[in-house]
């Protein structure tokens, strides 16, 4: 159909060589059986792009029964002038790890919310979900029979445990130290009760890199980031050191100049490291993976706390547990994950993260309540100050 | 105490705290085990059977998650009225 | 017609049901991979098989029937098999190595954009902006065309230094990596908030009002049933809208957006780096915020330019200093760009040592 909004500044947005959200939209009044809500989708977006600003409200009591997490209730501020947007709730399906799809799949996601949706979707959200973008409160409870009937369920929202995600991990990368996908799916499986009825303080992430690499972002932007790494001595193939070298690779200057703790020399035949003093940034192995493999013993690195700046500034997550074992069915982490979700619980104020209150309380209170001992690889350096705390047990 | 006993009681705090204050399922959980003397397990079981037939609901707002009565309006809406 | 019967608690479908069967066979036993060219790449594994992967660039908001074109070329070169990365780029698994040349003229002649391999500029993570949030003080995905419009050879053919990965948040939330990203907008409020008594009074918890400030700006108005702002103490985060919605922190002609660099997610060579401050403020100029846009390209080709091989955007101004960023990019020094905040102990200069 042709719109009955005219978008002259929207238009603008439809020229030029990158894919256009305007002819997403556009599109999407194609194939809807409810092509007024991608219209006015338009309509009220040409108005923001004259207003600069939105007309969006959001909350409330909307979901399906049962849930309380997986469905964020919006609406129009202005639903007389835009009826098709009055209602544009959003639906968070939780994809599957590593976001794999056949096409059958996806289609069929496609199909049903074409019939109660208005055929919009982001591929994907920023924790994860595939995210379907406006329904009314009137297709929530078909949404779900659908979907659900057919294996998808609802990802995490509000106050509860976020839908997990991970790196694409072993499928296809020759750096997963550890199954990401896996321990994934595994952690989603576990937490479904968590994920889909918000009874924690606030929310939760929980993101599994392979590697130092951390392609899913876990350190910046995961409560609990788990990243893969290993133990003992890098695997060197000095054939294939010298193969890099033959093809023309400057090994000194791409690769062993930028060691960050000086551990790697090359005397222009062979490589070699010193692997006390590796800290397994990822570099070398990652320009030269013919050559240089990690070593054999794997597992991950668990670090506690990131989140973006509201309220007291961002923060990166904090190593916690240095090296920890990740074998199906990943009992040990499982255990330490919910002996860290219940301190915070218990302690947290409302919309207060996992990283803050260990700001509030200290790392002391939390060590000691998830059992993990103090080692320096938590932190960069010692206190500056002569001020600490004894507690009663240190007397003992 | 008698489930529907129970969910009654639930249902009057929920009313009685309506616009005083935003309830978590752990607050519920604290007032009503402190009412009735039921432990935590059963009253949770209560509130969920509660929340799975719509009687009450999960709510958002003020960026957080709650727990509330629906009003008419949405149960309607909902075709649960 | 009744409907099928609803599930609850199943979790997410199992990913090996989607997973091509070059894949499971070769699961965990990947050897090396080279990237053929912007956008194409081969895995090599221990068997010896090869698993070809073309990438392209997505909006990210898609309306089903791209999906459905996405999932047309997936089913004649892929055996249906495609998947989504973390940033966003629809990947086509091709495990035909005879199927990947016909591919990529295939997706070139709908007009897809390939490329985001390697040092590059990939997909730009965003929020959801003007199209559907409540709090949004911009348009992430404006910016993301316009800004991508202006650097689209950094996708497809150009090469950098190394990755530089790009973010826009639509305000401080920041549901995206924009704390930690190379090069990122994010849009800022520098008003204090307007507030309706009246709606306040009704709609907000007045306790969780206050205590939401994290700067003590919020005191208790008994008189209104409501609370008052004190203009000196308030940052405009806006975490007091979120919490009581009528205090209106909105405000469309003093809105607009601050841009940061240097942020990196990965433990390679450096640690991970929050992303800093590089210019505080550009006023929204919808549809394609031209300003925004030249700023970014000037600090992209600065860092072009002048950083070492490998080196990522917060790797070089560390190496150069931040003092001759500023210097080489040519962009002002302002009060904004002290930090009188959590961060300030770490971030004012106590050494004599610096340039000019």
């Amino acid at each position: 159909m042709s719109g009955k909004h005219k978008t002259p500044m929207l238009d603008e947005l439809e020229k030029g060589p990158f894919p256009s959200f305007i002819t997403e939209i556009k599109k999407a009044r194609n194939s809807s059986a409810m092509p007024e809500m991608a219209d006015d989708e338009l309509g009220q977006l040409e108005k923001s792009y004259n207003s600069k600003r939105g007309y969006w409200k959001h909350g409330g009591i909307v979901g399906v029964l049962g849930y309380g997490s997986g469905v964020i209730g919006r609406y129009s501020s202005l639903p007389d002038e835009y009826p098709g947007v009055a209602h544009f709730h959003t639906y968070r399906i939780n994809q599957p790890s590593g976001f794999f799809y056949t096409s059958k799949a996806l289609k069929e996601i496609c199909d049903i919310w074409d019939k109660y949706g208005s055929g919009l979707t982001n591929m994907h959200g920023s924790t994860g979900d595939l995210v379907l973008l406006g329904t009314t409160t009137e297709n929530l409870e078909t949404l779900f029979a659908e979907y659900s009937s057919r294996g998808w369920d609802l990802g995490g929202s509000g106050s509860a445990m976020r839908t997990p995600s991970c790196c694409v991990g072993q499928a296809r990368c020759e750096w997963a130290m550890i199954d990401t996908m896996d321990i994934c799916n595994t952690v989603t499986q576990h937490f479904q009760d968590e994920l889909h009825r918000p009874a924690y303080p606030y929310k939760i992430k929980n993101k599994i890199s392979g590697c130092a690499c951390d392609c899913v972002a876990a350190i910046a932007r995961a409560d609990i980031s788990v990243i893969g790494t290993w133990k003992g001595d890098i695997q060197i193939n000095q054939a294939e050191v010298k193969k890099y070298a033959d093809s023309g690779m400057d090994i000194q200057s791409d690769v062993i100049d930028w060691c960050p703790t000086e551990c790697m020399s090359f005397d222009g035949s062979s490589i070699t490291i010193d692997n006390s003093q590796c800290n397994r940034c990822m570099h070398c192995i990652t320009r030269m993976t013919k050559a240089l493999k990690p070593g054999k013993e794997r597992g991950a690195s668990i670090l506690v706390g990131s989140k973006a700046p509201i309220v007291v500034g961002s923060l990166l997550s904090w190593v916690i547990v240095p090296f920890m074992k990740m074998e199906s069915p990943y009992e040990e982490y499982i255990e330490l994950l919910e002996n860290m979700i219940e301190w915070w619980d218990d302690n947290a104020k409302p919309r207060e993260r996992i990283g803050e209150l260990i700001e509030v309380k200290g790392m002391r209170p939390f060590l000691e309540a998830i059992g993990v001992d103090p080692q320096p690889q938590q932190v960069y350096e010692p206190r500056k100050d002569p001020f600490f705390f004894w507690s009663e047990s240190d007397f003992a | 105490m008698e489930q529907s006993e129970l969910q009654d009681k639930i249902f009057a705090y929920l009313e009685k705290m309506k616009g005083k204050k935003k309830l978590k399922e752990k607050d519920i959980f604290k007032a009503i085990m402190a009412e009735t003397g039921e432990d935590k397990a059963t009253v949770k079981t209560a509130l969920r059977e509660m929340i799975n037939v719509g009687r009450v609901m999960y709510s958002y707002g003020g960026g957080a998650s709650s727990v509330e009565i629906p009003s008419e309006e949405y149960l309607k809406e909902k075709g649960l009225l | 017609m009744a409907l099928p019967e609803r599930q609850t608690d199943i979790g997410p479908p199992d990913y090996r049901q989607f997973l091509p069967p070059v894949i499971e066979k070769n699961y965990g036993k990947w050897s090396h991979h080279e990237i053929l060219t912007p956008g194409t790449m081969v895995h090599y594994a221990e068997s010896g098989d090869k698993l070809f992967t073309v990438r392209v660039a997505s909006p990210r908001l898609l309306a089903t029937d791209s999906i459905r074109e996405l999932c047309n070329f997936a089913e004649e070169y892929c055996d249906g098999y495609l998947r989504f990365t973390t940033r966003n780029n629809v990947e086509f698994l091709v495990s035909d190595e005879s199927k990947l040349e016909p591919l990529v003229a295939a997706l070139k002649e709908k007009g897809h954009m390939i490329g985001g391999i390697g040092p590059r500029v990939s997909n730009v993570i965003h929020t959801q902006g003007w199209v559907h949030c409540h709090s949004a003080c911009t348009d992430a995905s404006g910016l993301v065309k316009a800004i991508m419009d202006d650097l689209h050879e950094y996708f497809t053919t150009k090469a950098l230094p190394n990755k530089v990965r790009l973010a826009v948040a639509c305000c401080v939330n920041m549901c995206g990596a924009v704390h930690v990203s190379d090069i990122a907008v994010v849009a800022v409020h520098r008003k204090v908030p307007v507030i309706n008594d009246d709606a306040v009074k009704k709609a907000c918890e007045i306790p969780t009002t206050i205590a939401s400030c994290p700067t003590s700006a919020i005191r208790p108005n008994p008189k209104e049933k409501s609370v008052t702002i004190n203009e000196e103490k308030c940052m405009y985060c806006g975490n007091c809208f979120t919490v009581c919605p009528p205090i209106e922190i909105h405000n469309p002609e003093q809105d607009g957006v601050a841009i940061v660099v240097g942020g990196k997610i990965g433990s390679l060579r450096t640690d991970p780096k929050f992303s800093k401050l590089a210019i505080p403020f550009f006023y929204n100029e919808p549809p394609r915020w031209p300003k925004v846009v030249a700023a970014i390209r000037n600090i992209l080709e600065t860092y072009a330019k002048n950083a070492k091989k490998h080196e990522r955007v917060g790797e070089w101004i560390e190496r150069i200093g931040w003092e001759d960023f500023f210097k080489q990019t040519g962009i002002e020094f302002t009060f904004q760009h002290i930090d009188d905040f959590t961060f300030m102990r770490d971030t004012l200069r106590t050494s004599a040592a610096f340039k000019y």
